[in-house]
C-alpha cells in the first residue's frame, strides 16, 4: 500500500473512532442536560437539544423524598460491608496462595476459586433466596447481599491479592522473624505495608461492583432494604416518570463509581485487566 | 501494581530493619540465612496456610457450591413453590429438562441468544478489538490516548440500572433523543417503535453494545500494551510495514487475548439479564426474553422450582465449558506476560 494511500486509511481510522467517541458521549450528554431541564420541558413532543431554564435544583429536589437519600445509604452500607468482608478473606487467601502455593492447593485450588468470579447467579440466587428466608434476619437486609456479593467479589480479592502478596519479597519476612518478630506481627509490620496500595486498588473495585450491582438486589430485597440500583427503574409519579428527576438522581449516584474508576485507570490497563476485572 | 514505587523501597516506614535492609547489609543476616534454600516456606505451622486458604473457600461452599447442588436435586424433583414448604416433593428424573427443552418458550429464548450473540457479543469483542488497536497505533499522543481510553471505558462502569434506564429514555419512541436526531438528519421519516415485539430485542442489544464494548476494548488495549516493544523495533529495522507489523505481528500476538475477550463477553451473554429486566421485562410477548431471564421468571416470580433449576444447570453446564476455557487462555496468557 502506497504512502498517502496508508495516511487515507488512517484518518478513516481516526474518524471511527471519533464517530465512536461520539456515540459514547452523546448518551451522558442527554443525561446531564435532562437532569437540567423542569418537568414539563422533557415531556414536550419535540426534545430539544439544550435546556431552556437551567434547573440545578433538581440535584437537591431529588432528595425531597428521604427513600432516595435512604437508597443511597442502602448501597453505600452494603458495598463497604461487602467490600471489607472480601478484602479480609481475599487477604488471608491471597497470601496463603503467594506464599505456601503447595499446602494451599496449589495453582488448580487458586483458579478453582476465581472461577466463582465467572458463576451464572442465576443458579445461586434462588437456593440463597430460601436459606435467607428461613434465617432470623430474612431474605430482606443487607446481610444478604454483603454475604452474595462475596459470589463475584471474594475471588477477585483473592486473586489479586495472590499477585500482590507475590511481587512482596518473602525474603523481608523471613529478615524479620530474626528479629524477634512472630509471624503474625511480621505480616503486619512488613508485608501489609508493602501491600497496602495494591490492597487499596482491590478495595476501589470491589466497592464499584458492590455498588454497581443490581440483579441480586432486584430479587432478593425491596422492602426494608433498598439500593439505588433498584430504585432508580421506579422513579416515577403517578403513571409519569420524572425523567429529570431520575437523571439527576443517577448522575449523583454514578459518580463514585466513575471517580474511582479514574483514580484506578492505570491499574485497569495493566494485564491484570485481562477479564479477571468483569465477571 | 498500582503504585511501582512502593515495591522499590522495601523499608516499610523508619523500622530498624528496614533501615538495615535497605543498606542492603549481607553481614546484618546470620549464615544460615544467606545459604537457605531459596524456595524454602515462611516458619509457621503446618495447618496456617490450610486455615487461610480454608475459610474463603468454606464461604465458597456455601455461597457458590451448596446452591449448585440444591440446584442439581431440584432439577430432578417436580419441586414448586408449595412443595418446598410442605417437604414434599418427589423424583421425576429429567422430566424437567424434558419440559424446558421441549417448550416453544426456550427454544424461542435459544434464538434470541443466538442473535444476541452474533450482534452483540461478537460485534462488541471486534469493534473493541478494533478500537483498542485504533487507539493503541494511531494515536500517539500520551494525554490524548488516556483521556480518550477513559472516555471509551466509561460505559462500563455505570450500574447496569442506570444503562437501562438511559437508554430507555433516549429512545423513547415518542420523544426520544434518538428518534428526534434521526430525524434532523434526515436517516428516518418517522418515529422507530424500539420497543415492539419485532425491535426489542434489537433494543437491548443496542444499550449492550454501548455498554460494554468497552471490555474487549480494555482488555486487547492492556494486551497490546504489554507485548514487547522489541519485537517491533525489529520488525521496523526489517523494513516491515505498518500493515504487515499488524498482521504478522500484532494480531498473531494477541490471539489469546482476543480469544479471551470472545470467551469473557460469551460467558456474560449466558448470564445476561440485568438490561431485559430494566428495559423490556422480557416483552412484549417474551419477544427479547434470555433464558436466565426465563429461569428467574420461572423461579421466583412464577415459583416453578424444578423447571427454573432445570434452566440453572444448563446454563451452569454451558457456563461450565466456557469458565474452563477461559482458565485456559488466561493461564497461557498470565505465563506469557509472568504473573503465573
Amino acid at each position: 500500500m502506497s504512502r498517502s494511500n496508508y495516511g487515507l486509511v488512517k484518518y478513516l481510522f481516526l474518524a471511527f473512532m471519533g464517530l465512536w467517541l461520539l456515540i459514547t458521549l452523546f448518551p451522558f450528554y442527554w443525561q446531564i442536560i435532562t437532569a437540567l431541564k423542569s418537568a414539563a420541558e422533557t415531556n414536550r413532543t419535540i426534545p430539544t437539544f439544550w435546556p431552556e431554564v437551567l434547573h440545578p435544583e433538581n440535584f437537591v429536589a431529588v432528595f425531597a423524598e428521604a427513600s432516595n437519600f435512604n437508597a443511597l445509604v442502602d448501597s453505600f452500607i452494603i458495598a463497604t460491608g461487602n467490600t471489607l468482608a472480601s478484602l479480609f478473606l481475599g487477604t488471608l487467601a491471597g497470601y496463603a496462595f503467594a506464599r505456601f502455593p503447595r499446602q494451599a492447593g496449589g495453582e488448580n485450588m487458586a483458579f478453582w476459586v476465581l472461577s466463582n468470579r465467572m458463576f451464572p447467579p442465576v443458579a445461586v440466587v434462588l437456593p440463597m433466596f430460601f436459606l435467607f428466608d428461613a434465617t432470623p434476619w430474612g431474605t430482606d437486609s443487607h446481610i444478604t447481599l454483603i454475604i452474595l456479593y462475596l459470589v463475584f467479589n471474594m475471588p477477585l480479592a483473592t486473586w489479586l491479592m495472590m499477585v500482590f502478596f507475590r511481587d512482596a519479597p518473602r525474603e523481608l519476612e523471613e529478615a524479620a522473624y530474626l528479629d524477634g518478630y512472630t509471624p503474625l506481627r511480621a505480616f503486619f509490620k512488613v508485608t501489609l505495608p508493602l501491600v497496602l496500595p495494591g490492597m487499596i486498588s482491590v478495595a476501589m473495585l470491589c466497592w464499584i461492583f458492590a455498588w454497581n450491582e443490581y440483579l441480586f438486589a432486584n430479587l432478593l430485597v425491596g422492602t426494608n432494604v433498598r439500593t439505588f440500583t433498584i430504585v432508580i427503574p421506579t422513579f416515577t409519579h403517578g403513571s409519569q416518570t420524572l425523567w429529570n428527576l431520575q437523571m439527576a438522581f443517577s448522575l449523583i449516584a454514578m459518580l463514585p463509581p466513575v471517580i474511582l474508576f479514574i483514580l484506578l485507570r492505570r491499574y485497569m490497563v495493566r494485564g491484570l485487566s485481562l477479564g479477571v476485572v468483569k465477571g | 501494581m498500582v503504585d511501582g514505587s512502593a515495591a522499590d523501597e522495601p523499608s516499610g516506614g523508619n523500622s530498624a530493619l528496614g533501615r538495615r535492609l535497605d543498606r542492603g547489609d549481607p553481614a546484618t543476616f546470620p549464615e544460615w540465612f544467606n545459604t537457605r534454600k531459596p524456595r524454602a516456606n515462611l516458619i509457621v505451622a503446618r495447618w496456617v496456610p490450610l486455615a487461610l486458604v480454608g475459610l474463603p473457600v468454606l464461604v465458597l461452599f456455601c455461597i457458590v457450591v451448596y446452591p449448585t447442588v440444591w440446584m442439581f436435586y431440584h432439577a430432578l424433583h417436580d419441586t414448586n413453590m408449595m412443595r418446598l414448604f410442605q417437604s414434599n416433593w418427589s423424583w421425576v428424573g429429567f422430566e424437567n429438562f424434558a419440559t424446558v427443552l421441549s417448550s416453544p418458550r426456550f427454544g424461542d429464548s435459544v434464538v434470541h441468544l443466538g442473535i444476541y450473540l452474533t450482534f452483540g457479543a461478537c460485534l462488541q469483542v471486534l469493534l473493541g478489538a478494533a478500537l483498542a488497536l485504533i487507539l493503541y497505533e494511531l494515536v500517539k499522543n500520551n494525554f490524548l490516548r488516556v483521556v480518550f481510553l477513559i472516555a471509551m471505558v466509561l460505559p462500563m462502569m455505570l450500574p447496569p440500572s442506570i444503562v437501562g434506564v438511559l437508554w430507555k429514555f433516549l429512545l423513547t419512541p415518542s420523544n426520544g433523543a434518538i428518534n428526534q436526531a434521526l430525524l434532523n438528519l434526515g436517516l428516518i421519516d418517522q418515529h422507530i417503535e424500539w420497543f415492539n415485539a419485532g425491535m426489542s430485542l434489537w433494543t437491548i442489544i443496542i444499550a449492550d453494545v454501548w455498554n460494554w464494548t468497552a471490555l474487549p476494548l480494555l482488555i486487547v488495549y492492556s494486551g497490546r500494551v504489554s507485548l514487547p516493544p522489541a519485537v517491533y523495533e525489529a520488525a521496523r529495522v526489517d523494513g516491515a510495514g505498518t500493515w504487515t507489523t499488524l498482521r504478522r505481528i500484532t494480531l498473531p500476538m494477541l490471539k489469546e487475548v482476543i480469544a479471551i475477550a470472545f470467551i469473557v463477553r460469551f460467558m456474560d451473554a449466558f448470564k445476561f439479564v440485568d438490561l431485559v429486566f430494566i428495559m423490556t421485562s422480557g416483552g412484549p410477548a417474551q419477544s427479547s426474553e434470555l433464558p436466565a431471564y426465563i429461569a428467574f421468571q420461572r423461579g421466583l416470580r412464577e415459583f416453578a422450582i424444578g423447571e427454573a433449576a432445570a434452566y440453572a444447570i444448563i446454563i451452569f453446564l454451558v457456563s461450565a465449558v466456557l469458565i474452563t476455557l477461559f482458565l485456559k487462555y488466561l493461564k497461557k496468557v498470565l505465563k506469557a506476560q509472568g504473573f503465573a
